[in-house]
Formats: structure tokens, C-alpha cells, sequence
């Protein structure tokens, strides 16, 4: 690449000096006419069309591709002067609070990084989310079409917002299903139905609670609202301790419970049954003994 | 006493000659009640077509939802008051120097003096090779000399210029706060390229690294893209700039001495504490202020403007004032020159 090198300068001097790239065809010496007899039997082939777009065609130059080529994320910071200079354009605009602007589904990180193919670092990204959450303030119905194409571009595949939960109702066999977890444990209750039966993994409540007030507990959404001979549970438990185990049994029984009446929610809220205990065992760091206790302090 | 009776019947008659004259006017004098021009004055609003208040409901008819009709309402408003108050001529637009900055032919002592290009750092600050660019000492402060400051920058636009006529890469760099916007505009001006973020290191010395994977393209002579050649730039070196144009060459060092160890040569804005020897074309002048590399900035755009412009002028003729790369020379190899997958490689 001769533009590269040192001498280009001098090079290009040298050229303007040259003679004209485009040059006229040279007429051809031997003529023939019309009225003579054909030399040869097979006629020549016509010679193709001029072509008066080789000028255009013929390469000059390699360039790169984007003005912030030398930055080394090119991509990149093209978008963010393109957001720029729209946020400049339609500064003016009346905006809505943050709260009352629609909300969007932004590329996650590595998604960006992926979609400008350039390792962005997190600082910068945030920087340019900034500028799209000020370009999504602008007040929807005046938005211009510029700038929700633009907005767009920046939206991970898929709307997660969209997608409405479905509420959970009872089966077509009368069950209802209910999860809920304490400490270590998880339990999984099918409600139905029935005579106040109870069985845990298969055994009866005595056999898997030893202690009255684990089996009380675990059983307590049904007994505080007098509904224990009015359902039958079929119960799984898993993980952690005997209290855990009993615990999580309450909120799960507390929720299927909801499922079939959700009249109760005031009295099992009250009670305590579908309140999470989000407390969980807090971990060891290093340095302690355990995650808060310091080692005991030695003299030396 | 007979003059004074004289003088009072003259006094009279003159009394008496404004109700002769209204007697004989042909117009009879109708007074107008109070009651009648209640009534008349709102017929006169509504048909005006000149009222504020009507515009502005036409230009709600037009609205569909009521923040539109708000927006309009508020155009029309501005629109009718505008002319009300006075007009401030002569005001200092800061924004101008970068939405619309001036030609090398404008250059002027008065323009640098204004935007402070003269103004140095302290004395105990300064670079001994900077005394032929300094004008004197005030309050402690070293004064460019302005005069000086007009030639280099004069000296600088046309070396832009002649770069960019010949199809040279200009690189505007300016790294500090506020540079950003300059250094895109004059850019975008010279059709060149800019870095308004910090400056990688190796970007020139180890471009297969850091610039291998941004894309390049070849173009023809008028700058229009050649699709066809996409697939021989796989294996290109990374592109280096024909010039570059440092307006903190302070903060640049790394730049400066790339481009020394390429060969590229440099432009740069020289405060009377930096090194001079450190670029090869520079310009004395005031670094630390916006307004004064902005300026600068915009001259040496507006200078790449119109070395490109003469660029595709000779282009639409027909003429290249550089030698163009040849179809067969980008099929080539560009590490060994052979024809890719021949004997030179293989070796």
C-alpha cells in the first residue's frame, strides 16, 4: 500500500504530473472497406460495448469503513454519536417521567457485545443506556418515527414484558398445586378434596414429625381457617432439616389452599401461612470462623 | 382703549371661526355611545384574521391528540411574540465556532485574540524551544506571539488541505473534555477520522491486534464503495493515517511517538510548555482552552473540506492526483506479493 508508506506524499506529487489515466483507443493501421470480398470465411466476433463506467469501477483507494475506525471499537462509538446527535435534534420535545415511559427491554451486555461484535466495556454501555432512556422519555405519542426505529435496534429479540402471567387456577381432577420453601427445604402439596387425609413422601405426618408443634406448623394454614377434615394432601418434601421441611409444608399448603378458596387470603395472610421467610444461611467469609464470627484474637 | 376693543373682537372672531367651519362640514357629527361600541368590538376580533387566539385554534384543528395541539399551540405562540422586544445583534454564540467554523481565508489576528490562542502557561512552565513563538510576559503569564500563531495555522491548513486533495487519511485527536464535538465536526468536515476517547496504545505499532477487526472498504476515485473487492481485504494490514492532528499533544505522548516510528507526520497545538520537536508541523497556540482548539480544529476542517472537494472535482474529470491501487496488486497476497496459494506462500 503505497499511501503508507513515507514516500506516499512525494508519490502523489510525482502523479499529478503524470500523464492522464483515461487515454483514447488507438485507431487500427489496416482498413478494410465494404465493397471488398471477405478474407476470411468465419466473420469476426463484433467487439463488446464501450465501457464508460471503468473509471468508476476501477479501485483508488482503501479507506475504513467508519470515521472512528483508529478508536478500535468503530461500531461502537458510531451509535454513540448517532444517539447523540438525535437526542440533540429532538431535545426540545415535551418528555414524560420515567415511571410513565414504556418500558423496554434493553440488550443485556453481552447481547450488545455480541450485536456490535466489539468488547465494550460495562461503564460505556452504561453510558449509551442512558442516552436511550432519554430518547425513551420522549412523550409517546409525539415520538418521531427516527427515533423508535432507532430505539428499536437497541431491543433484545423477544418483548419479556409482553408475556403475561397466567394465574394459577385448580386442574380438571380437583387439585390444586401449590410450592413453597424455608430454609433448605422444598415442598410440593396437591390439594383435593376429601376427609383430612395427610401423607409426606409417601408416609403418614406422625412417622415423618416426631414433634407435636412441627406437625401443628405444618398443618397450620388448614387448622387456623377449621379446614383439616375438609381436604386431603398428598405432600413431597425435600432438603434441609425437620423444622425446614415442616415450614415449607405451611406456605405450600397455604398456597394451594388459596386455590381453592381465595376468600382465605386475609385470614392466612393474618395467620401467617403464605408469609415467606426469605432467611436463608448466611455464608462463611474468609477471615471468620463462621460468616460474622472473627477467630479469637491471639497476643501473638 | 380703542386698540383693546379692537383686539378683543379680532380675538373673538378668531374664537368663532373653528364653530363656522363646523357648521359647514358636510358630514354630520354623530356621537357615538358607549353601549354601540361594546357591541361592535368583538364582531371586528373574530373577523380579524391577524388575531393570535385564531391562529392558534386553527392550529389545533389540525392536531390529532391533545399533546400535539399543546406543541402547536405553543409553536404559534412563540411564532406571534417573537417579534415582540428588543433584537440583540452583536452576541458571542459559542456554539458557532463548531456548527459553523470559519475558512483559512478568514484567519485573523482579531478571531485568535478573541478566542484566546495567545494566552501561555506561567513562565516557570516553559519550554526554552518555544521562545521564537513567544511574544512577551504578562503577569507571569507567556503571550504567543499572534502573528505567529496565523502563519503555522496558515502553514498547517494548506498541509490538510494538500493531504486530503491527495487522498490522504487526516486523524483528528483530541482527547480532553470538550474537545469531542470538534473533533467530529472537523472530521466530518475533512471527511477524515477522530478520536475524542484515549488513544490506544499500539494502534499503530501493533494495528494487527487492535484494528484488525474493524472493517475497511475499497473505494473508486469518487469515493463510491466497490462491493466486488470485500473478500481480498481479509488479510490486510490495518490502515495507518497519512496525517495526524493532535490538539493536546500534552496527554497524546504515545500518539506522537507511534507516528514518529511510522512516519507519520503530525500537526499539533503547541502551548509554550510543550516540545515543539514532538510534531512536525506545529502550532503555536493556547491548548488549555476550548474555544481556542475548537477554533483551530474547525480551520483545519474547513481546510480537509476543500482539499476534498477539489479531490473529487479532478476525480469527476477523470484524474487522480494519487497513484490508485490496481485490481491485480489487492488479489495479491499483501504479505509476500504472490497470488494467494501459490509457491511464495508455500515456501
Amino acid at each position: 500500500m503505497a499511501w503508507h508508506k513515507s514516500t506516499s506524499l512525494a508519490q502523489a506529487m510525482r502523479s499529478l504530473r503524470l500523464t492522464p489515466t483515461l487515454s483514447k483507443p488507438k485507431p487500427s493501421l489496416s482498413r478494410t472497406y465494404a465493397t471488398e470480398a471477405e478474407a476470411a470465411s468465419v466473420p469476426a466476433a463484433a467487439a463488446p460495448e464501450i465501457n464508460f463506467e471503468a473509471f468508476t469501477q476501477k479501485p483508488a483507494r482503501i479507506i475504513p469503513s467508519s470515521p472512528s475506525y483508529f478508536s478500535g471499537s468503530p461500531r461502537f462509538i458510531d451509535h454513540v454519536l448517532q444517539l447523540e446527535s438525535l437526542q440533540a435534534k429532538y431535545a426540545s420535545l415535551p418528555t414524560v417521567a420515567t415511571s410513565d415511559a414504556p418500558r423496554m427491554a434493553w440488550f443485556k451486555l453481552p447481547q450488545f457485545r455480541d450485536y456490535v461484535g466489539e468488547p465494550v466495556p460495562m461503564k460505556k454501555y452504561k453510558s449509551l443506556l442512558k442516552i436511550l432512556q432519554r430518547l425513551n422519555r420522549i412523550q409517546p405519542e409525539i415520538r418521531p418515527n427516527e427515533v423508535q426505529t432507532t430505539l428499536s435496534a437497541f431491543l433484545r429479540p423477544g418483548n419479556p414484558y409482553a408475556v403475561e402471567t397466567i394465574p394459577r387456577t385448580v386442574d380438571e381432577h380437583g387439585r390444586a398445586r401449590g410450592k413453597g420453601k424455608r430454609k433448605e427445604s422444598t415442598a410440593v402439596v396437591q390439594l383435593v378434596e376429601g376427609e383430612g387425609e395427610v401423607l409426606v413422601n409417601g408416609k403418614s405426618l406422625v412417622e415423618v414429625f416426631k414433634r407435636v408443634h412441627d406437625r401443628e406448623s405444618a398443618l397450620w394454614a388448614l387448622r387456623c381457617t377449621q379446614r383439616l377434615d375438609k381436604y386431603n394432601a398428598w405432600i413431597t418434601v425435600r432438603g434441609g432439616g425437620v423444622t425446614g421441611q415442616a415450614e415449607a409444608i405451611t406456605l405450600a399448603l397455604g398456597r394451594a389452599l388459596l386455590l381453592h378458596e381465595p376468600g382465605l387470603k386475609p385470614v392466612l395472610r393474618k395467620a401467617g401461612a403464605i408469609t415467606v421467610d426469605a432467611r436463608r444461611v448466611e455464608r462463611k467469609k474468609p477471615g471468620r470462623v463462621k460468616a460474622r464470627k472473627m477467630p479469637t484474637w491471639v497476643k501473638r | 382703549m380703542i386698540i383693546r376693543r379692537t383686539c378683543r373682537q379680532l380675538l373673538a372672531l378668531s374664537q368663532r371661526a373653528p364653530v363656522s367651519s363646523r357648521f359647514q362640514s358636510t358630514l354630520p357629527e354623530t356621537p357615538v355611545t358607549p353601549v354601540q361600541a361594546v357591541q361592535t368590538s368583538p364582531k371586528d376580533e373574530i373577523t380579524r384574521p391577524e388575531n393570535p387566539l385564531l391562529e392558534m385554534v386553527q392550529a389545533q384543528a389540525g392536531a390529532n391528540t391533545s399533546a400535539q395541539q399543546e406543541i402547536a399551540a405553543e409553536e404559534s405562540h412563540r411564532k406571534n411574540f417573537s417579534k415582540l422586544g428588543t433584537t440583540v445583534r452583536t452576541f458571542y454564540d459559542p456554539e458557532n465556532v463548531i456548527r459553523n467554523p470559519p475558512k483559512p481565508s478568514q484567519i485573523s489576528l482579531e478571531m485568535l485574540l478573541a478566542a484566546q490562542t495567545h494566552l501561555g502557561h506561567s513562565t516557570s512552565r516553559w519550554n526554552p524551544q518555544n521562545s521564537r513563538y513567544i511574544f512577551g510576559i504578562r503577569e507571569g503569564v507567556h503571550i504567543i506571539s499572534l502573528d505567529v500563531t496565523a502563519a503555522y495555522l496558515r502553514r498547517a491548513a494548506k498541509v490538510v488541505e494538500e493531504v486530503a486533495a491527495r487522498g490522504g487519511l487526516i486523524l483528528f485527536a483530541g482527547t480532553r473534555k470538550g474537545q469531542k464535538r470538534a473533533v467530529v465536526k472537523a472530521a466530518e468536515l475533512a471527511k477524515g477520522y477522530h478520536i475524542f476517547e484515549r488513544w490506544i496504545p499500539g494502534s499503530l505499532t501493533n494495528g494487527e491486534q487492535i484494528l484488525g477487526h474493524c472493517e475497511t472498504k475499497v473505494v473508486n476515485a469518487l469515493d463510491e464503495e466497490l462491493p466486488d473487492f470485500k473478500a481480498d481485504l481479509a488479510d490486510r494490514p490495518s490502515l495507518k493515517p497519512d496525517l495526524v492532528i493532535c490538539l493536546n499533544p500534552l496527554e497524546n505522548v504515545v500518539l506522537l511517538h507511534e507516528c514518529g516510528l511510522n512516519n507519520v507526520p503530525t500537526i499539533g497545538i503547541i502551548d509554550t510548555d510543550a516540545d515543539p520537536t514532538r510534531v512536525t508541523y506545529p502550532i503555536p497556540a493556547n491548548d488549555d482552552s476550548l474555544r481556542a482548539t475548537c477554533l483551530i480544529a474547525g480551520i483545519l476542517g474547513r481546510a480537509g473540506e476543500a482539499g476534498q472537494a477539489r479531490r473529487l472535482k479532478m476525480a469527476q474529470e477523470g484524474r487522480t492526483t494519487y497513484q490508485p491501487i490496481k485490481a491485480e496488486v489487492l488479489h495479491l497476497d499483501p504479505f509476500t506479493g504472490q497470488p494467494p496459494g501459490g509457491e511464495g506462500q508455500k515456501k
